[in-house]
């Protein structure tokens, strides 16, 4: 993460400055169901935020209150500055829905040109986009057929292109990688890494968490309607970065004195040290000791919690140990585990 | 403006796409073709492009009944019937899709996600998919207007107004439609629904119309009925009663039976009128309110009626052979009555009150439109 905040070199400085600052967002459908449930949620400038949850969790609702397409209960903060549902500032934000569905009687180029339209870009401004932004998402030689002869990826390609025709300083994807190929998929990733370069911020909603690992900057992690975690992926996960030391044999005796040693014992003879902290120095004496007595030492590595991990964290109920409910209809009480950020 | 012109081609586009579009236009133009096969000469008329000549010393090139029948067949049955039956439902069946698709999940959140306000998305929408009658009606009516024009040598461009005064015809059906899209979400029940409605139109209209010709036909039959009594009772009193006359007494009698006879009809046809009142009434409030289809369509027969007065329906009567047709007089009376009730109607009122009935149904659907989450 740290490479690639140093390559990017558009990391936004805590200042305040937020794309996207939520406060008190609630909906609930039909009366009973809560889709959200005081949700806050801060977006930086120059940033590609992950937001992460389980099957109705309440992300793409959440994101249909930014667009306008969902009316929330309660919901204060901003978007680019302006109140939610405000809709000029909207002309100003690139959105790809999850299950989008483009008019298929239009061709990839006449799609782009339409919502573009709709979005008040100017006649020329349309034609040279189009043309530039189907060269980038590499639909040039599909550009004229109809969207009713395009595969999902390709679908995908034009709809990530859509989002960014107005030119953006926000733009918003629910699950945009979904039916790209794994080519596709590195494309998406490298756009999205130029975007944030020239400054644009983008909001990821996607299940694909590995993929948000590599290209986000901070995520936030909605269960049950409420934000669980939030903040930077190594912040999160910082209380759980270790290191492991395997050895041969069994554990030294004097480890049960070490308080921040723990022993993990395998089945084929070895046992592994395991460390808590993040600083490489920290283990430095009980390598010597090891080498002292000439234990034999397989491996000394540090490890890290995953996003995966901490997601799975994120979704498990800390009493029972089971997932939490899917959905975001969980009674009073029942919600995810205590806010981080 | 952008974003209107932006979805007014994307509904062209759509239209395009559809094979009923293209095929209602086929059948247009084949509507177009045969109109254009009728001919006159000094003659008389000719069929198939003179295939079938037809001599006719009434109905040629130099009477106006031929004006009469041409511009009749046009505003009578080709408006009448195709324009607003025929290719209005196949306008029905072909663009009530148009809105359930628009409202589909992932296909509205790109919509509403722009910078527009629902109400005017759901306006604009509403407008542009009046393009299937604009375009069709507007290329027909050109048709039209050439064929009048080469065969009658009049070029009227009256003919046009069928352009307006179908697509408001058919946007009253259409708002209907729109309203049960965004209730429903589902097209088949939009066009279902539609027609029901379409249909119990129609029935209320012709039963409104039934009603008030059988009352107007009932009160001539009671003024009559009056008429006949007054003169009946002067002619009675004119009678001296003469006991020693045996022929008065008959006389007498017999007028006495005819007044009698008078009396009851006037009696009979009061009550007939008093009993109908009471449903007729309801009638003529709800078709007040609803929209005036039938009534919007008969416009154009208005407007495009012989400044002479010949028309198809004289024809049809017999009344271009001198040689009309023996009908009771008193339906005649009350037809006269009927149409000029009917025509006292102005357009304004006319399309003026239909409107009004559109835009509640377009209102109730746009608050649902915009109070909707998708």
């Amino acid at each position: 993460m740290a490479k690639k905040r140093t390559l990017c070199g558009a990391m936004p400085t805590d200042n305040g400055e937020f794309v996207i600052d939520l406060h008190h967002v609630e909906k609930t459908y039909k009366g009973k169901i809560h889709a959200l449930r005081d949700v806050r949620m801060q977006v930086h400038r120059g940033e590609i935020f992950g937001l992460l949850g389980p099957n109705g969790a309440g992300k793409s609702t959440l994101v249909k209150i930014m667009m306008t397409v969902v009316r929330p209960d309660r919901a204060e903060g901003t978007l680019l500055g302006h109140a939610i549902g405000y809709k000029p500032a909207l002309r100003r934000v690139g959105y790809l829905p999850e299950h989008h569905r483009f008019p298929p009687y239009l061709t990839g180029r006449q799609t782009l040109e339409f919502y573009a339209a709709l979005a008040g870009v100017r006649k020329r401004a349309r034609r040279e986009r189009a043309a530039s932004l189907l060269d980038t998402v590499d639909m040039t030689a599909w550009a004229d057929k109809k969207m009713s002869s395009y595969s999902k990826g390709m679908m995908q390609r034009v709809g990530l292109a859509q989002a960014l025709m107005g030119e953006p300083d926000l733009i918003l994807l629910d699950e945009p990688t979904d039916g790209v190929d794994p080519v596709g998929r590195r494309d998406i990733r490298d756009l999205l890494i130029r975007l944030r370069e020239k400054g644009t911020t983008v909001f990821l909603n996607s299940h694909l968490l590995s993929e948000l690992e590599m290209v986000c900057d901070r995520v936030a992690i909605l269960v049950q309607g409420r934000i669980a975690q939030q903040g930077r992926i190594e912040d999160l996960t910082a209380d759980s970065q270790r290191y492991e030391i395997v050895i041969d044999g069994a554990p030294p005796a004097w480890v049960d004195k070490e308080p921040q040693l723990r022993v993990h014992k395998g089945d084929d003879g070895q046992c592994t040290l395991i460390c808590k902290g993040a600083e490489a120095a920290a283990i430095q004496p009980f390598i010597d000791r090891l080498r002292a007595e000439k234990r034999t030492i397989h491996a000394v590595r540090p490890v890290r919690e995953t996003l995966e991990d901490l997601f799975m964290r994120a979704v498990t109920d800390p009493v029972t140990g089971r997932a939490l409910a899917p959905g975001a209809a969980g009674e009073p009480g029942s919600g995810p585990p205590e806010t981080k950020s | 403006m952008t974003a209107f012109l932006a979805m007014l081609l994307d509904a062209y586009r759509e239209l395009n796409s559809r094979k009923l579009f293209w095929i209602t236009l086929g059948m247009s133009g084949m509507v177009v073709i045969a109109f254009g096969s009728i001919g006159f000469n000094e003659q008389g008329m000719s069929m198939f492009y003179g295939l079938w000549p037809i001599e006719s010393e009434y109905v040629n090139s130099t009477t106006p009944w031929s004006r009469a029948l041409y511009i009749g067949i046009f505003s009578d049955f080709i408006v009448g019937i195709w324009l607003t039956w025929i290719a209005i439902i196949l306008a029905l069946i072909s663009t009530c899709t148009i809105f359930p698709d628009f409202l589909a999940g992932g296909a509205i959140d790109l919509v509403l996600s722009k910078p527009i306000h629902r109400a005017a998305i759901f306006a604009m929408k509403f407008v542009t998919s009046l393009m299937f009658v604009v375009l069709q009606v507007t290329v027909f009516c050109a048709g039209i207007f050439l064929c009048v024009g080469l065969r009658i040598g009049e070029w009227n461009w009256m003919i046009f107004a069928a352009v307006p005064v179908v697509t408001v015809f058919y946007s009253y059906i259409f708002a209907v439609c729109v309203l049960a899209s965004v209730l429903t979400r589902s097209a088949i029940t939009a066009l279902l629904l539609t027609l029901v409605f379409w249909s119990s139109l129609f029935g209320m209209q012709t039963t409104e119309t039934l009603l008030q010709s059988t009352r107007i036909k009932l009160e001539i039959e009671a003024a009559n009925a009056e008429q006949r009594i007054d003169q009946l009772e002067s002619r009675l009193a004119a009678i001296e009663p003469d006991p020693s006359d045996s022929g008065n007494a008959v006389a007498r009698a017999s007028f006495q039976r005819r007044l009698e006879n008078a009396r009851a009809d006037r009696e009979s046809s009061i009550d007939g009128a008093a009993k109908l009142a009471p449903w007729h009434v309801p009638f003529r409030v709800i078709t007040a309110i609803l929209p005036k289809t039938q009534a919007t369509v008969a416009l154009l027969s208005r407007w495009l009626k012989d400044p002479d007065g010949f028309s198809i329906a004289d024809m049809m009567r017999g009344d271009m052979t001198g040689e009309a047709l023996i009908r009771d007089p008193v339906d005649v009376e009350a037809n006269r009555r009927l149409e000029e009730k009917l025509e006292g109607d102005s357009a304004w009122y006319v399309i003026g009150t239909s409107l009004a009935f559109e835009a509640m149904v377009l209102g109730l659907a746009c608050v649902i439109f915009m109070r909707r989450d998708f």
